[in-house]
């Protein structure tokens, strides 16, 4: 089943496009990734599914139902952890979670068990009746999730859920972004950090100047740049070495060096790793070690965008 | 169950937050003790001094004037000296050149009451003794307030409203300085309401946790109904609190009708909210919205007598003072106190009520045209 449906979804601030065209549809069980640099639309499309903003265009579907018609069917199943810590200082962990899945109609012994059981989800039960101005960053981040999934949506929307915090919390994050997956959530979530939506992701779409420019599996992204490959090759001495020569190999179409290390970009469809090899011989260098590189989101990502995720 | 929810919410938060106990229950106990200890000499709560002239003229049947003039031999003690007017004396144009507290005529069935804009008290005094005859004899008796700087014509409180004294005499009260400021502070403090008010819903917007109030399958007017719900109900309970700690403690009068009171106090506490939630709208920062609920409050307490007795002296001041919602609420329930008059509090409550709707329209008009509160 699709959980989430967007058809030419359009956002515009005056007369700036923020969200231009976006179709997308999400199915059940999935850990989707929304991947662009800052200001590309991100926040703005996914405030639009959780009915923070309006659409100017196009429709969004949540379960199949139209969310401007059936606003709080479409709102209860949605849990949203917002991209700036959204807590009371002044209520504990505990009231803060009450508080909020309240709000979802839950009440009496049903609540306190979900209030407690989201609470031991972001490992923050010793915390229940501390102030959150007492905590740090991380567990902070902590409370925002647990206040979005006490009362258990079937859609969790994460804006940057892991942003500014040490290593541990993030990893305590990751891990139980992955549980919510296992539990049956779909999750959206958007990351400025490659490394975790590579790692979490089932899905991923990159967005541009509002636009998705590409959407698939991991490797279905790289699929789309493999028509090139990166060899890099360690030795001990460079200075016998005569780049334009290398460059005159066929299917090669740059060449650097960093350090002892020569890095060569060549057509994924020409096979010369063999005459690149022969060519180190003959000029009488040394070879340390031979790598093949395979494509990772970053290249694709700066392949598509011609910027890196993080400028 | 919502706005019930909401509601609980926000009183938690108030009553956690150092500054609402602060300033909706330190602050006016503080400010009652200085002033009402302090300034205790400028009152004069005995009734000795009250020597009240009183004009009046008789065209009544026998035994009604007969019953009058009963009525006026027995007060002449207290104070209140009756006399009788000539056939050529006009008793209005007396009472506005002040010769004369009051001026009565008396009819058959009706008693008809002149008195001097400039001296409530001594007013009151007289309506308060007044209202007994009429209540034994089942008369009318009507009210006008005789205006000393409108000398060509009678200028009567409310047209000339007629209305039917209801109680008994109370008359030779008026407020000692605890009394006086035990009332005054409260009303104040009531309007300081609209200070946290205009942080009810800019203030969810600056921590962020409107997004989530936004999200939650809840409507906007929910939303805005429990959060005015918790912030009027956190001000009436400070109020209560600061009323019955000066009754108990302070011993300031309030009255028989602490009912009536707290009807007033809770129209003024929901105009004080309304006024800070439109502010909140009609601005651009928390900044200007604080600024000029300060300016206001601090005008409305000095022109309503909330620091010191103002002087109901005609002219500019009295109209400046009309402006004040403290005027008008420390007005209605010195009345009701001290004079069983509830007519002024039910023109408050109007008055304070209708102000709150132009406000709450004002917030809820723009509220709705925003994305998100
Ligand atoms: N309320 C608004 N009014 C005008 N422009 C806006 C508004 N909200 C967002 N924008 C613009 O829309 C664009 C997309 O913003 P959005 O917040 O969706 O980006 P994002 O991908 O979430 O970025 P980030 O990674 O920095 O969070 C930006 O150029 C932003 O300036
Ligand atoms: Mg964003």
């Amino acid at each position: 089943m699709k959980v989430l449906e967007m058809k030419h979804l359009t956002r515009k601030f005056g007369d700036f496009i923020a969200v231009d065209n976006v179709t997308l549809a999400i199915d059940e069980g999935e850990i989707f990734g929304f991947l662009g640099t800052n200001g590309a639309g991100k926040s703005t499309t996914i405030n639009m599914i959780a009915g923070l903003l309006h659409h100017t265009k196009g429709e969004i579907r949540i379960l199949g139902k139209d969310v401007t018609k059936n606003k709080k069917f479409a709102k209860s199943h949605i849990g949203m952890v917002p991209q700036d810590i959204a807590i009371y200082e002044d209520l504990t962990a505990y009231e803060n979670i009450q508080f909020f899945a309240g709000l979802y109609g839950l009440r009496g012994q049903k609540l306190k068990e979900q209030v407690e059981e989201a609470l031991k989800f972001v490992g923050l039960s010793d915390k229940a009746k501390s102030f959150p101005k007492t905590f740090s960053g991380g567990m902070k981040r902590r409370l925002n999730i647990a206040c979005a999934i006490a009362h258990r949506p079937k859609l969790i929307i994460m804006d940057e859920p892991t942003v500014g915090i040490d290593p541990q919390s993030r990893n305590y994050i990751l891990s139980s972004v992955r549980k919510l997956n296992e539990m049956g959530c779909t999750i959206i979530y958007t990351s400025h950090y490659m490394e975790e939506v590579e790692e979490i992701c089932s899905r991923i779409a990159i967005i541009d100047h509002g636009k998705i420019i590409a959407e698939g599996t991991k490797e279905q992204l790289k699929a789309i740049i493999t028509n090139t490959k990166d060899i890099w090759i360690g030795i001990n001495s460079t200075d016998t070495l005569d780049l334009s020569q290398l460059k005159l190999i066929n299917g090669v179409k740059e060449v650097k060096v960093e350090e002892d290390v020569i890095k060569i970009n060549s057509s994924a469809d020409v096979n010369n790793l063999n005459t690149i090899i022969q060519y180190f011989i003959a000029a009488g260098i040394e070879i340390r070690t031979v790598e093949e590189q395979a494509p990772n989101l970053d290249t694709v990502f700066l392949t598509l965008t011609g910027r890196n995720l993080r400028d | 169950m919502n706005i019930i929810n909401l509601a609980l919410k926000e009183m938690k938060r108030d009553f956690r937050d150092l500054r609402t106990l602060i300033f909706l229950l330190a602050f006016p106990i503080v400010l009652m003790l200085i002033l009402g200890t302090a300034l205790s000499s400028d009152f004069n709560t005995t009734t000795e001094v009250v020597d009240i002239p009183v004009l009046y003229k008789d065209s009544a049947n026998q035994s009604v004037s007969q019953a009058f003039q009963t009525f006026t031999e027995g007060l002449s003690d207290s104070g209140v000296h009756f006399k009788k007017a000539t056939e050529t004396m006009d008793g209005k144009k007396a009472v506005k050149e002040n010769k004369y507290g009051a001026y009565i005529e008396v009819t058959n069935s009706q008693i008809k009451m002149y008195e001097s804009n400039k001296n409530s008290i001594e007013g009151s005094v007289i309506e308060g003794m007044l209202s007994a005859f009429v209540d034994k004899y089942n008369m009318i008796s009507t009210v006008a307030k005789v205006s000393p700087n409108a000398l060509s014509k009678v200028t009567p409180n409310s047209g000339e409203a007629n209305f039917i004294k209801e109680t008994g005499l109370h008359s030779l009260k008026k407020p000692g300085a605890m009394d006086y400021y035990a009332i005054t502070m409260t009303t104040m403090i009531a309007l300081f309401g609209a200070m946290s008010a205009s942080y009810l819903i800019r203030g969810e917007r600056i921590i962020g946790t409107a997004t989530r109030l936004v999200v939650a399958p809840i409507s906007k007017a929910e939303i805005f109904i429990g959060k005015i719900f918790g912030g009027v109900l956190t001000s009436v309970l400070c109020t209560l609190i600061v009323v019955l700690f000066s009754k108990y403690v302070f011993k300031a009068n309030w009255g028989e009708h602490l009912g009536i009171v707290f009807f007033v106090l809770i129209t003024e506490i929901v105009l004080a909210i309304s006024f800070g939630l439109g502010m909140s709208y009609m601005t651009k920062t928390s900044g200007a919205s604080q600024a000029i609920i300060m300016v206001v409050i601090q005008l409305a307490a000095f022109f309503g007598g909330a620091y010191f007795q103002v002087e109901d002296g005609g002219g500019l001041m009295n109209n400046v003072m009309q402006l004040s919602p403290l005027h008008w609420a420390n007005h209605a329930i010195t009345q009701v106190i001290y004079s069983d008059n509830m007519t002024p509090a039910i023109h408050a409550a109007f008055l304070n009520l209708g102000i709150s709707v132009v406000f709450l329209l004002i917030a809820i008009i723009s509220m709705g045209r925003r994305e998100g509160l």
